[in-house]
């Protein structure tokens, strides 16, 4: 372990990890022998892949667990942080990944959840909610107390949350992949909100999968991999290229696209004047002209909710459009369900793996099959042939590298980048004439990331036509062949990309321009 | 997986006995022999062949019940037309043994098949009007057994009543129509053994066919099956057709197998015992046998109770509806449907 420091500064730990190690009662071995210190006052990233122990270790912070060894200590005294009531009485507070909100409840409400103000017996509704605006003012995040957290988008649902994290005199506040469910606009303003609370003294722990985020947010770093910490030390001082390899362990390969020249191939999906005038405005879709060639990666970008889910929508079956018309190979698709779709060759990796993707109750073999169940390999007569299943199963998720304890297991018990893999790799391993893939790498860690852009080239390679929406513009000049960014509902433009920078594509993104 | 579903049957199994003490033990307490009392109602049913007939005779009809049941709560439709489906499956094939002068061979399964046809109206109609105007099956499956009853009424009343009975009731079955017993001194009939293998039957229905399979995505939620391209809605239908014919089906068996007449004047509660049943059994086929023995269990040890110490049998009701809340309580949180049917519409992911 290397300590690097940054001398000039006045520098005080607020906390400070001594030798910390957790095994569960299974024997899983989740960290050993951690040490380092968060000083005050600084947003520290804490990087890794899934899996690596930096929530473990977090939730060791926040009183949700107990280390097996070592001891913590919290301005310079050694503490026994045996809940989170404990680390909220300390000023520790923490935002997880998935919410922890009452839906039902309005935000005065979760907030006083279990610290409720009172008049007698009853809880007082209107100090409650003044001691929300109070926080929202003190912290210049702006919420409602009044409104039900349900009806919030998941960005002020956020909010809410770090609000309830910062009720109680936070001096130490911890967020877990706190970008994960946000868009990149979101995430701006996140972090906008994260560097006005470090002026305000605040020190953040924040855990991350994505350099550019770490980068553009955090002063120090702490790379953790395989339970143990590799990385210790001030980022200014160290490259990606470098931080990528500590917490890969090796030289993560980035897939390449070869330049290609693919104005002769076979237009697989061809668009005509499709519109969507029906449904959810941010679907709508107006007068779309689109061609994906064999072996084409379309990459679509566009702020969230330019119509790029109504394009996904449209080629996939799930709306049909009120005009235009759509061919796959030559077969009219205007009238096609999402069966004749999937029929004549079309998969479809959806931005949702646990609610449209698979069934988050339902067995990996399940969740791997459907689709696949009426096929004559895995079926006699009515009957499912369950060995050729579970083989099936098996082979899949040993190609695609999907971390589980079996076949037979619940989806819900993957972390959310082995969940992707498995349904991509039930989408991919049917040899698809047309493949639509959304938000493929959205939430997971960069190994996984990396492992399904690999099978994205893989399968372009062999002749399939892809079409990519993603909000991560790297990933997009990553992949793409060409780029068509859309603007309400339209196509402003369609790009070649030879050398297409994020700073090209914005004008067209934010409507300033359009193809003449 | 399997770990988790022998947890959860487990915590059921828990959970029963735990009710079963709470209610039974205060409420011994109020007589003079709490000891007597207790040991009545837990061992009594098993102190003779014809009690341990009763709890089979009670079980069988709502074995059939929950198996309707729960294949209609995998596929994500809160069809509650059991109990008029299972009215009129008894009423039609009691008509048909009345009217049909065929032999028995070949009138007991035509009756009975009547019996299912008719009856699965009442869970079939609620999944069309559902697949086509989008209302909820609950509501209209449940204003729909009052109309099952009231039609039934209306043809005992009018074509099926024998008018030198003091009761209302219809003629007397053909006693070569009525079930036979299968073990002396209780009255199992083969009923019984049609119930456990029909739920056998809906096991490997629901996990080892590609129906099956079809029908447990689609009871998580639409948006996966869309995804699919399977068509969810034509298969809600059917599955709610079969589960409407399965409950009627134990309607008409009812009818054969323990009365010698059509008697019912309402709905018999077996549909709502078939429903309990199938919530203990946490939807799972094969834990609906155990599930409708403990159920049969209890209503025999009230019985017996109430007739020696004059304990109300309300007691029974109120284990079953403590042994209910306790199954849903945890139920709600871990069924993803009934999740969903719980919030209305698309909630936050589990955790």
């Amino acid at each position: 372990m290397q300590m690097t420091g940054d001398e000039t500064a006045p520098q005080k730990a607020l906390v400070e990890f001594r030798e910390i190690g957790k095994t569960y009662p299974n024997g899983t071995v989740a960290l050993r022998n951690v040490s380092f210190q968060v000083i005050e006052g600084d947003i520290l990233a804490v990087c890794g892949e899934n899996g690596a122990g930096k929530s473990t270790l977090m939730k060791i912070l926040a009183g949700i667990e107990q280390p097996t060894q070592g001891t913590i200590h919290y301005e310079g005294r050694q503490k026994r942080i045996a809940d989170p009531n404990v680390a909220g009485d300390m000023g520790i507070g923490m935002v997880h990944q998935h919410f922890s909100l009452i839906r039902s409840l309005s935000v005065a409400e979760n907030l006083a959840l279990g610290q409720e103000p009172r008049r007698g017996l009853l809880i007082d509704r209107r100090a409650a909610a003044d001691r929300v605006r109070e926080l929202a003012q003190k912290f210049s995040l702006d919420v409602d107390p009044e409104t039900k957290v349900g009806s919030l988008s998941v960005a002020a649902q956020q909010k809410v949350e770090i609000l309830k994290a910062l009720s109680r005199n936070t001096r130490l506040l911890i967020l877990d992949e706190p970008s994960a469910v946000l868009t990149p606009q979101e995430t701006q303003e996140l972090f906008e909100q994260l560097r006005s609370l470090r002026a305000r003294g605040v020190t953040i722990i924040f855990i991350s999968h994505k350099l550019h985020e770490v980068r553009a947010l955090a002063n120090r770093i702490t790379v953790i991999r395989s339970g143990e910490v590799v990385e210790d030390g001030v980022l200014s001082e160290m490259s990606d290229a470098a931080i990528s390899k500590l917490v890969m362990g090796v030289d993560v390969t980035r897939a390449s696209r070869n330049q290609r020249d693919l104005s002769a191939a076979t237009p697989v999906v061809v668009v005509k004047k499709a519109t969507v005038a029906t449904g959810d405005s941010d679907r709508r879709i107006d007068a779309i002209d689109l061609t994906i060639r064999a072996g084409e990666i379309l990459g679509i970008a566009g702020v969230d909710g330019s119509g790029q889910e109504g394009v996904v929508d449209l080629l996939c079956g799930n709306v049909q459009p009120d005009e235009g018309d759509i061919s796959l190979l030559g077969r009219p698709m205007a009238l096609a369900t999402t069966l004749d779709w999937r029929r004549a060759g079309m998969a479809h990796l959806p931005g949702d793996r646990f609610q449209i993707g698979g069934a988050p109750h339902m067995s990996l073999v399940d969740n791997v099959m459907a689709g696949s169940h009426r096929d004559k390999q895995f079926t006699r007569g009515p009957f499912l042939r369950v060995d050729a299943m579970v083989a099936r199963t098996n082979e899949l998720i040993k190609t695609f590298n999907v971390r589980c304890l079996g076949p037979r297991e619940p989806l819900n018990s993957l972390s959310g980048g082995n969940a992707q893999k498995l349904v991509a790799a039930r989408e991919f391993s049917s040899n698809p004439k047309f493949l639509i893939v959304n938000q493929p790498t959205r939430g997971i860690d960069v190994a996984a990331a990396a492992m399904i852009h690999g099978e994205l080239l893989r399968l372009s390679q062999n002749g399939t036509a892809i079409l990519l929406v993603t909000s991560d513009l790297d990933e997009l000049l990553q992949l793409s062949d060409r780029v068509a960014v859309m603007f309400d509902g339209r196509i402003a433009v369609v790009l070649e990309n030879d050398g297409l920078t994020p700073e090209r594509l914005g004008p067209y993104m934010l409507g300033l321009e359009k193809a003449s | 997986m399997i770990r988790s579903a022998f947890a959860s049957t487990a915590i059921t199994v828990g959970f029963c006995l735990f009710v079963l003490l709470v209610v039974l033990v205060p409420v011994a307490l109020l007589y003079p022999e709490p000891g007597e009392v207790l040991s009545r109602f837990l061992l009594g049913p098993f102190e003779k062949t014809r009690y341990m007939g009763n709890i089979v005779e009670l079980a069988t009809p709502s074995m059939l019940t929950a198996l309707a049941v729960v294949l209609m709560f995998r596929c994500g439709a809160f069809n509650l037309g059991v109990e008029g489906s299972f009215f009129l499956g008894g009423l039609t094939t009691a008509a048909m043994v009345l009217w049909m002068p065929l032999p028995p061979l070949v009138g007991i399964p035509l009756a009975l098949l009547a019996g299912a046809i008719v009856g699965s109206l009442v869970c079939g109609i609620p999944g069309i009007v559902k697949a086509t105007t989008g209302a909820s099956e609950l509501v209209s499956s449940l204003m729909l057994n009052y109309a099952a009853v009231f039609i039934g009424l209306f043809v005992l009343n009018y074509y099926l009543r024998d008018p030198t009975a003091a009761m209302l009731s219809s003629d007397r079955f053909p006693a070569e129509y009525r079930f036979e017993s299968l073990i002396p001194r209780t009255r199992i009939h083969i009923g019984s053994i049609v119930a456990v293998v029909a739920c056998i039957i809906g096991a490997i229905y629901l996990n080892r066919t590609s129906q099956g399979l079809e029908v447990r995505i689609s009871g998580t939620g639409n948006d996966f099956s869309r995804h699919l391209g399977l068509n969810s809605v034509a298969l809600n239908i059917r599955i709610q057709v079969i589960g409407g014919m399965i409950a009627a089906f134990a309607g008409g068996i009812e009818m054969l197998g323990l009365y010698s007449r059509f008697t019912w004047q309402n709905t018999t509660g077996n549909g709502w015992t078939g429903v309990i049943v199938a919530i203990i059994a946490r939807d799972n086929p094969i834990l609906i046998i155990p599930a409708a023995l403990f159920i049969g269990y209890l209503q025999v040890g009230g019985d017996l109770v109430s007739r020696a110490f004059g304990v109300p049998t309300e007691i029974v009701s109120l284990i079953q509806a403590l042994v209910m809340i306790c199954v849903t309580s945890v139920a709600i949180f871990q069924h993803p449907a009934l999740r969903k049917f719980v919030q209305g519409n698309r909630g936050e992911a589990a955790q």
